[in-house]
């Protein structure tokens, strides 16, 4: 049975193309991809991302039990504040991506990806044990709104939130008086919020924005910029370019691992011994040379031998080329300005590897 | 007389338009750009290639995905729309005028007609 967040009904009104996604049925857009895409670039976009986990961790041991499960170091996560993290596995295998928030003493929150809810819940029960920790997953209780565009503080002050918080935090606040738990984070790398409400005050939020928002240009965007819009960032998208056969390190996400953390954790022999060796894949950007488009799946060559695929592939609007995030075989010769090819239909397309992010964050927020 | 009302469809999108010169004039419905969404790719095939009815003739790619393109029945290309390759995000506008894909002469026989549908149909089979 496909699931519905509390603003279907709104989705539909709006006329937007409804596809299953993670066992939910999604707004995939409502006018046009690259429309809405641009909005979020230009103006300020509103996304119903309430499909996403959301699952409370406290008790004596909770700071215990993350840093089992995460190679971050969670004991200098300060109170309000975000870190982005990883689940692995024994093997340092991905079982999913998360961000865990501190909003209090002995208490955290992680979202997590839709997709994973049930395997983060099933590893984090089995990583509990002897623990002093609760486990509770709210997902159902809650919905969450993304603000994202470069308008999108502006907007948030004049519907009454405090915005002087960074990115990276969390504050409990109020949006027309409207109780949230407000994010500076997002998946688009513009400035944005991600705003956490319970589910009976999700409709009327969700107008209000529109409403007030209309003067900044704001229009709904769906899952499909969502996914151009992280590409165009170069931010990962669990199953395709994170999985349990990739670790953070493969994933080029070692920037967000310390070298010095005491606690031992889950894979964290592999990543280790990764972040010391090297590792015989690595992910890198590509751009299309010419028109064509590269795909999830499909293969890449250098001097006619494969070195590995294309994980995520599509247009960059804002770049007017084609872009992929590809694992490739980690030798000296596969970098930045190198031309390899990409299979596309049975014939090789030469595409250059350039550095990630392909269009400039602007998601640094300080206060 | 509008143009719908003279296209014949095929259960894959395609239309097809009899000229009445001998050609005729394939492309893709209405219906089947607005499901696609964002057209940003076209290949084409070479003027003078041949294909069986139902053999795929063309590539389209939206911003979501890529899919392929039959041909509603046998033919051999004699024209391609150059000017669409180079701006596929005219097929947003229009899929009739400027948004046609290639004229083929057909080479199959009359038969070949006979599990395409008119406009109207085609519109209700959709719904």
């Amino acid at each position: 049975m496909t699931k519905e967040t509390y603003l279907h009904e709104k989705h539909v009104q709006l006329g937007a193309k409804m596809v299953d996604f993670a066992g939910w049925h999604m707004p995939v857009q409502y006018t046009s991809i690259i429309e809405e895409h641009k909005t979020v670039r230009e103006a300020v976009g509103l996304f119903d991302v309430s499909h996403m986990g959301e699952v409370f961790v406290s008790g004596k041991d909770a700071l215990k039990f993350l840093n089992k499960i995460v190679p971050q170091d969670i004991s200098n996560l300060n109170y309000e504040k975000a870190v982005y993290c990883q689940l692995p596995n024994k093997n340092g295998g991905l079982i999913d991506d998360l961000i865990i928030y501190k909003l209090g003493i002995q208490s955290y929150l992680i979202i997590c990806n839709a997709s994973r809810i049930d395997e983060d819940l099933n590893w984090m029960v089995r990583n509990k044990r002897g623990l002093d920790v609760k486990i509770d997953n709210q997902s159902h209780n809650y919905s969450l709104l993304a603000i994202q565009g470069p308008k999108a503080a502006e907007l948030m002050q004049k519907m009454g939130l405090n915005t002087q918080q960074s990115s990276f935090t969390i504050k409990a606040g109020e949006v027309c008086g409207i109780k949230v738990l407000a994010s500076r984070t997002g998946y688009t790398g513009e400035d944005g919020f991600e705003l956490l409400v319970e589910n009976e005050f999700s409709e009327d939020l969700w107008d209000k924005i529109l409403e007030y928002g209309k003067e900044f240009g704001i229009k709904p965007i769906g899952l499909g910029a969502r996914d151009t819009l992280r590409l165009e960032a170069a931010l990962h998208l669990y199953g395709n370019d994170l999985d349990e056969t990739t670790t953070p390190v493969e994933a080029g996400l070692s920037w967000s691992i310390p070298k010095d953390k005491q606690d031992d954790y889950n894979g964290k022999e592999v990543i280790m011994a990764q972040l010391q060796n090297g590792v015989e894949k690595k992910l890198v950007g590509l751009k299309m040379l010419d028109k064509s488009i590269a795909r999830h799946e499909y293969e890449v060559f250098f001097n006619g031998e494969k070195i590995g695929k294309v994980t995520s592939g599509g247009v960059s609007p804002i770049l007017g080329a084609n872009i992929a995030l590809a694992y490739v075989k980690n030798i000296k010769e596969i970098c930045t300005g190198t031309i390899v090819q990409v299979m596309i239909r049975e014939k090789l397309h030469d595409a250059e590897i350039v550095k990630r992010p392909f269009v400039p964050k602007r998601n640094r927020i300080t206060i | 007389m509008s143009i719908t009302e003279k296209i014949l469809c095929s259960k894959s999108h395609e239309y097809l338009l009899d000229n009445e010169n001998g050609t005729y004039t394939v492309g893709l419905t209405d219906y089947a750009i607005e499901q696609l969404g964002d057209i940003v790719f076209l290949e084409l095939p070479e003027v003078g290639s041949e294909f069986k009815k139902g053999e795929v003739f063309a590539t389209i790619e939206s911003v979501k995905a890529a899919s392929e393109i039959y041909l509603p029945v046998s033919g051999k290309i004699v024209e391609v729309n150059e000017a669409l390759v180079d701006a596929p995000e005219t097929l947003n506008e229009d899929v009739y005028e400027k948004g046609w894909l290639v004229k083929i002469e057909a080479t199959g026989d009359a038969a070949e007609l006979n599990d395409l549908m008119e406009y109207e149909d085609y519109k209700e089979e959709l719904e």
